[in-house]
């Protein structure tokens, strides 16, 4: 092949990244806006186009920038944030199946903070990110620690992970029966993946250290590359093996956990994310972060539109949607990546 | 240049050593090839030198640089290692895997110089595999994806490449290419190679330096002809043979039989 028709070549594939990462961008504003109209209170297109720029009356302002903005940022921040971390996860443990919740980190980010709200009452809910983030490094520390002390295969890694995620969620169950004050139990009712009741307080406590972990994420798009590659040959590429995965299971854990914080836990996005987007867009983490994150956000404002459309004034709660889409999937990649292991 | 073995002792997790004070040096130029029986220690002697697995004792140097105690990244730069059946990521093309090939070469964002597009495109052409550039590694068939991983190593751009059973699972065509690529490699681009094979026969026919292991420890070191011996082979894997010249390149050619057949 000559050396023009390689750049062309590239150059298409360049074309092809840029247009699906920016169709995806504009699907996820398309559907954040739609989503905005629906719910209890129906409200058209073009009055949420003029409300937004500050044009409209005093109801559909209180509607949408206080009630539904807040929840629907909140969808994106959250969907990119699961998105992001499934990704790390599935290249640093190198199974398609991995994913935050599969390996523990949801259920212990939500005991924690729900041992946080009813524990400590006193302590204020911006708080609630940290408890969270130490309950998610938890759970993972101890996956990890049992599956390295083993050597433990990729697959049994994840089995560890339910394992340990179980613990955890019984924890959760205790703290939810137990807790008969139900002033103080009510409101737990988030951490089974809604976005009802959220405000723009947590897109305050919760916006920073996400955005900084994205960043990072985005640094070791590199390093992820290389890491797929196995231990034997990343180890032979100058990579630090053992530190760097430290890091990014880390980077993808605090992910995980800030967002389960302040949407509860919203399962199977951080596995279908990196799925779809690897699917369309190849294996290379430069470009596949992007719109795994983009696919995540786009999942979460949908699971949380459509739960608000189906039987307005009731709502379905995003995360009982995503699981809904989400097993069924799972069960589809664990059939295929087993024929695909037989060959 | 060399590389330098020094009382180099490994094994797995609290086992017993693998391999145990084993002295060696791959010189320069040379294509050094380790063969013997299943668990001898072979692999775990190239293991230790990939930096896969840490040595309980002894030191590991390539010239003057520790190859224990320097930066990974450094030592990358002079050693490239391919494992025995590479793990292939799902979605990576054949571009991107050579592409890998550069990482010490690049900062941790491995953005690509053209110096480093230069090496790539060098790497696929010598490995000649410029028509499957843009086809994903998962979908190759074992020769052609062997040849990429080769790709990858030359893309390293190391004065020196441990390859272990480079071979493996590959069909007889297959083999041939590949133990002629590395000898190309090593006369063409005068790369150092360090290899295990289980063929005693493509062995000797490739090497330029056969070490003979068994039981964690050297057994017989030198070139071919006084290796690849009927009393070494009786020793080392306990059949008899006889060791004749091959007829075409005139290297030994170990014929093994049952013992009484003689």
């Amino acid at each position: 092949m000559t050396g023009t028709a390689t750049v062309a070549l590239r150059r298409h594939r360049d074309r092809r990244a840029l247009l699906l990462i920016g169709g995806a961008a504009v699907l996820t504003l398309l559907a954040a806006l739609w989503s905005l109209g629906v719910g209890a209170v129906a409200i058209p297109v073009d009055v949420i186009v003029n409300t937004l720029f500050n044009l409209d009356g005093e109801k559909q302002t209180y509607i949408i920038m206080r009630s539904r903005l807040p929840r629907i940022v909140l969808a994106l921040m959250a969907g990119g944030a699961l998105a992001l971390s499934g990704t790390i996860i599935q290249a640093v443990i190198r199974n398609p199946l991995a994913s935050p919740g599969i390996i523990g980190i949801n259920s212990g980010a939500a005991l924690f903070a729900v041992g946080m709200t009813i524990l400590l009452p006193t302590v204020p809910q911006t708080w609630l990110p940290l408890a969270a983030s130490l309950g998610g490094l938890t759970a993972a520390g101890i996956v990890m620690l049992v599956a390295h002390r083993r050597l433990l295969s990729a697959a049994h890694l994840a089995l560890i992970g339910v394992a340990v995620g179980f613990v955890f969620e019984s924890g959760v169950d205790y703290f939810l029966i137990t807790s008969s004050d139900a002033e103080r139990s009510a409101p737990l009712i988030w951490l089974t993946g809604s976005l009802w009741g959220r405000t723009w307080d947590h897109v305050g406590m919760s916006l920073a250290p996400l955005a900084v972990l994205a960043g990072m994420a985005m640094v070791l798009a590199y390093r992820l590359d290389l890491i797929t590659l196995g231990e034997a040959t990343a180890t032979g590429l100058g990579l630090d093996v053992g530190r760097q995965r430290l890091i990014m299971l880390s980077v993808a854990t605090l992910l995980a956990s800030v967002s389960v914080a302040v949407v509860g836990v919203m399962g199977f996005i951080g596995l279908m994310a990196p799925h779809i987007a690897r699917h369309l867009i190849g294996g290379g983490h430069r470009l596949l972060l992007p719109l795994a994150m983009l696919v995540g956000m786009l999942l979460v404002t949908l699971a949380d539109g459509v739960g608000r459309a189906i039987a307005p004034p009731i709502e379905v709660s995003a995360g009982i949607l995503s699981a809904l889409i989400g097993a069924p999937f799972f069960v589809y990649v664990m059939l295929t990546t087993a024929s695909e292991q037989e060959t | 240049m060399s590389i330098t073995l020094r009382g180099v002792t490994a094994g797995y997790g609290r086992d017993r050593a693998v391999i145990s004070g084993i002295d060696m040096e791959i010189r320069d130029g040379e294509v050094t090839i380790l063969i013997g029986p299943n668990g001898c220690g072979k692999s775990t002697l190239l293991k230790t030198v990939g930096r896969l697995l840490k040595p309980r004792a002894g030191t590991i140097r390539v010239d003057e640089l520790d190859v224990l105690g320097s930066n990974p990244k450094t030592v990358a730069r002079a050693i490239a290692y391919l494992p025995q059946d590479p793990l292939v990521p799902a979605a990576i093309t054949v571009e991107q895997l050579v592409g890998y090939g550069r990482a010490p070469h690049q900062s941790l964002l491995g953005l690509r110089s053209a110096r480093d597009n230069e090496h790539i495109e060098h790497a696929i052409a010598v490995a000649g595999i410029g028509h499957l550039r843009d086809r994903p590694v998962a979908e190759l068939s074992g020769g052609q994806r062997q040849s990429a991983f080769f790709a990858m190593v030359l893309a390293q751009d190391t004065p020196y490449a441990i390859l272990d059973e480079p071979t493996n699972h590959l069909d007889i065509t297959h083999q041939i290419e590949t133990l002629e690529l590395i000898r190309r490699l090593n006369g063409e681009h005068s790369k150092t190679a360090i290899v295990v094979l289980h063929d005693l026969n493509l062995a000797a026919r490739y090497a330029d330096r056969l070490v003979l292991m068994k039981d964690g420890a050297i057994r017989a070191d030198g070139p071919p002809q006084a290796v690849l011996t009927a009393l070494n082979i009786a020793e080392v894997f306990a059949v008899d043979s006889r060791i004749i010249a091959d007829p075409i390149y005139g290297k030994p050619l170990c014929v093994p039989y049952p013992t009484g057949h003689g």
